[in-house]
């Protein structure tokens, strides 16, 4: 299927995602109640933009890479103070958890290129404790120390308390890093991989990393006890990452976050919008976005959902699908 | 139990520079101070920053005797045990060790997702939620320590023996989720074992050598290398020396990056502190 016929799909997507926004409405939020966000708080969804770029490895001219797509969606991050945040849950040597180190590096380099005034690496892991541990089994502190670039752990950074502008939990408030508020913009990274509990994990809940563990714990399962799903929309729309880069060079597919099985997709998704990265990224998994109830509730008023508003450039994100597996409980999500 | 009398001085000494002028301690040196580090501090210092830090920690006791951080409806409550243990006794303490006795977590029942015996319950991070394998152990050390005849402590102990995994470890919470078993980490396998001192040997004895294969693995991670080489030294385990040995050489190397629990625990492991956190026979 070339981009035509992608974008006629499009339509019907469009449409789709109107609906499955309904379903999530009442999966997410109760009807007869106002909407669950604070209109004044979110722009108006305009036209986002996508690049899907191809591959293959770690290797190779990945900066390069990540200069193309960092152009293609016209990202701007000249004199800004730029704020990483790559996904670290935990770390198995046997299975591809976490973003790659040296996709990681790569971009930090990127990000200078373009005119980053400074260039920072953060995470919170949501699983282990013991967050310099990861850094250094993972690789990533010797990839961030090659490249002369700072990390900070986000469970241990200073924290500022902020009140919700959308209401998909109970949680009112919550708490945030400097070093995510004190950004000026912030690009979330998260690796492509299956959720055992949300489907899909993506930009919107890598943002689960900014949560501090010292406050949610370890996991964050105070954010889960508030209702997944609502809790993704809800931190998603509190830290608002102003870009995303999707690692789908390896992937994960089956039980992941965690368990799951290492799967080469060989694609990197860019995008100006994390709600509609998030899109196009589930649909190179082979997923219908429209079924994934926190994303099609993200697309309300967070972003852009609709396909006919998401420029995609680069690759034709059709040629690059790649189906992943699923649990049989998350097949009904499938295209 | 032998001990040695005293900390490694540039331990302590890099622990008493990150505490604050009100006599807390944060996260790190330069963030305002807050429950846990502060108590995990107390308990690891000497006079006079201890009694610093412990009067810091009376006038932040809540209500209903916990130590926390709390906003809007989330409320971690998971640093009062830690609080207890560095307590002296008397009031404050005694109002602790009431929170946790009655702030159980969680149950969630049945759930062939996540197996596991709905009849425990454990300790949550924060309130009302599910219970995980390190609030766990540090509320049952701190009973077992200080209200060794709590009857909050048999739940204790059934958690762990519960939630402990095929390879004699613990995860961070349940050892089988959607079917596939979870690996042991270092860290989470301490925090059990500081707590399960003296306990069923057909338990602790899987877990030790759980640990000492773990903390060899895990040794890159200064918090990991602190809680293992405490619970390791609690046990009586010849790998305590060694592993008390790598964490002295990390620590040395890269000051534990700075962060405040981290140093705090590898002070308590190295020193005379963790004779507060043994449990009597």
């Amino acid at each position: 299927m070339d981009r035509r016929a992608f974008l006629a799909r499009s339509a019907g997507f469009g449409v789709a995602i109107g609906a499955a926004g309904l379903a999530g409405t009442r999966l997410l939020s109760q009807s007869g109640r106002p909407e669950p966000w604070n209109p004044s708080a979110f722009r108006p969804r305009g036209t986002a933009r996508v690049a899907l770029l191809g591959a293959r490895t770690y290797d190779d001219g990945l900066e390069q890479i990540v200069r193309d797509g960092l152009r293609l969606i016209g990202a701007n991050v000249g004199r800004a103070r730029v704020l990483l945040k790559p996904n670290l849950v935990e770390f198995d040597a046997g299975t591809s958890i976490n973003t790659d180190p040296r996709l990681i590096a790569a971009t930090v380099l990127a990000l200078r290129r373009a005119g980053a005034s400074e260039v920072v690496v953060a995470e919170g892991s949501g699983h282990r404790r013991d967050m310099q541990y990861v850094v250094a089994r993972s690789g990533l502190l010797e990839a961030l120390q090659a490249v002369d670039a700072p990390f900070v752990d986000l469970n241990a950074d200073g924290i500022g308390a902020h009140r919700l502008q959308s209401r998909y939990t109970e949680l009112g408030q919550v708490w945030l890093p400097r070093a995510v508020t004190d950004a000026d913009i912030v690009i979330s990274m998260p690796k492509m991989k299956t959720h055992h509990w949300a489907g899909v994990t993506l930009s919107l809940k890598n943002c689960f990393g900014c949560m501090p563990g010292r406050v949610y714990g370890w996991p964050k399962n105070a954010l889960h006890w508030a209702g997944l799903e609502g809790a993704i929309v809800d931190v998603a729309a509190a830290v608002r990452p102003d870009y995303a880069i999707v690692d789908g060079i390896v992937g994960m597919e089956g039980n992941g976050p965690i368990s799951g099985t290492p799967v080469t997709s060989g694609v990197l998704v860019f995008g100006d919008d994390p709600v509609a990265t998030d899109v196009v990224a589930a649909r190179v998994m082979g997923f219908d976005p429209a079924k994934i109830a926190y994303l099609s509730e993200a697309a309300r008023f967070l972003g852009q959902g609709d396909l006919e508003r998401i420029v995609t450039e680069g690759e034709d994100p059709e040629r690059m699908i790649t189906d992943y597996a699923v649990l049989d409980r998350f097949l009904p999500l499938k295209a | 139990m032998e001990m040695d009398t005293s900390a490694p001085t540039d331990l302590t000494e890099n622990l008493r520079k990150h505490q604050g002028t009100d006599g807390g301690f944060g996260p790190r040196a330069d963030l305002p101070s807050e429950p846990e580090p502060t108590a995990l501090a107390a308990l690891a210092l000497p006079s006079p920053a201890a009694g610093a830090a412990v009067t810091w920690l009376v006038a932040r006791a809540r209500p209903d005797g916990s130590f926390g951080l709390s906003l809007g409806s989330v409320d971690n409550d998971s640093a009062t045990p830690i609080a207890a243990l560095a307590l002296p006794a008397g009031l404050a303490r005694d109002r602790a060790l009431d929170h946790i006795e009655s702030a159980k977590a969680e149950a969630t029942g049945e759930d062939p997702s996540v197996p596991h015996d709905a009849r425990t319950k454990g300790w949550s991070w924060t309130r009302a939620t599910f219970g995980w394998t390190e609030p766990t152990g540090r509320a049952l050390l701190a009973l077992r320590v200080l209200r060794p005849d709590s009857a909050a402590i048999a739940d204790g102990l059934a958690t762990l023996a519960d939630r402990q995994c095929a390879d004699g470890g613990w995860n961070y919470g349940n050892p089988v989720v959607l079917g596939t078993e979870l690996p042991g980490f270092a860290q989470t396998t301490a925090a059990a074992l500081l707590g399960l001192q003296g306990a069923d040997a057909a338990i602790v004895e899987p877990g030790l050598a759980a640990l000492r294969r773990l903390w060899r693995e895990e040794h890159q991670g200064g918090l990991s290398l602190a809680m293992a080489t405490a619970a390791l030294r609690l046990h009586h385990d010849p790998d305590a020396r060694e592993a008390e040995v790598a964490l002295q050489q990390l620590a040395a190397t890269d000051g534990l990056l700075g962060d405040t629990v981290s140093l705090a625990w590898a002070a308590i492991a190295t020193g005379p502190a963790l004779e507060r956190l043994v449990v009597s026979r």
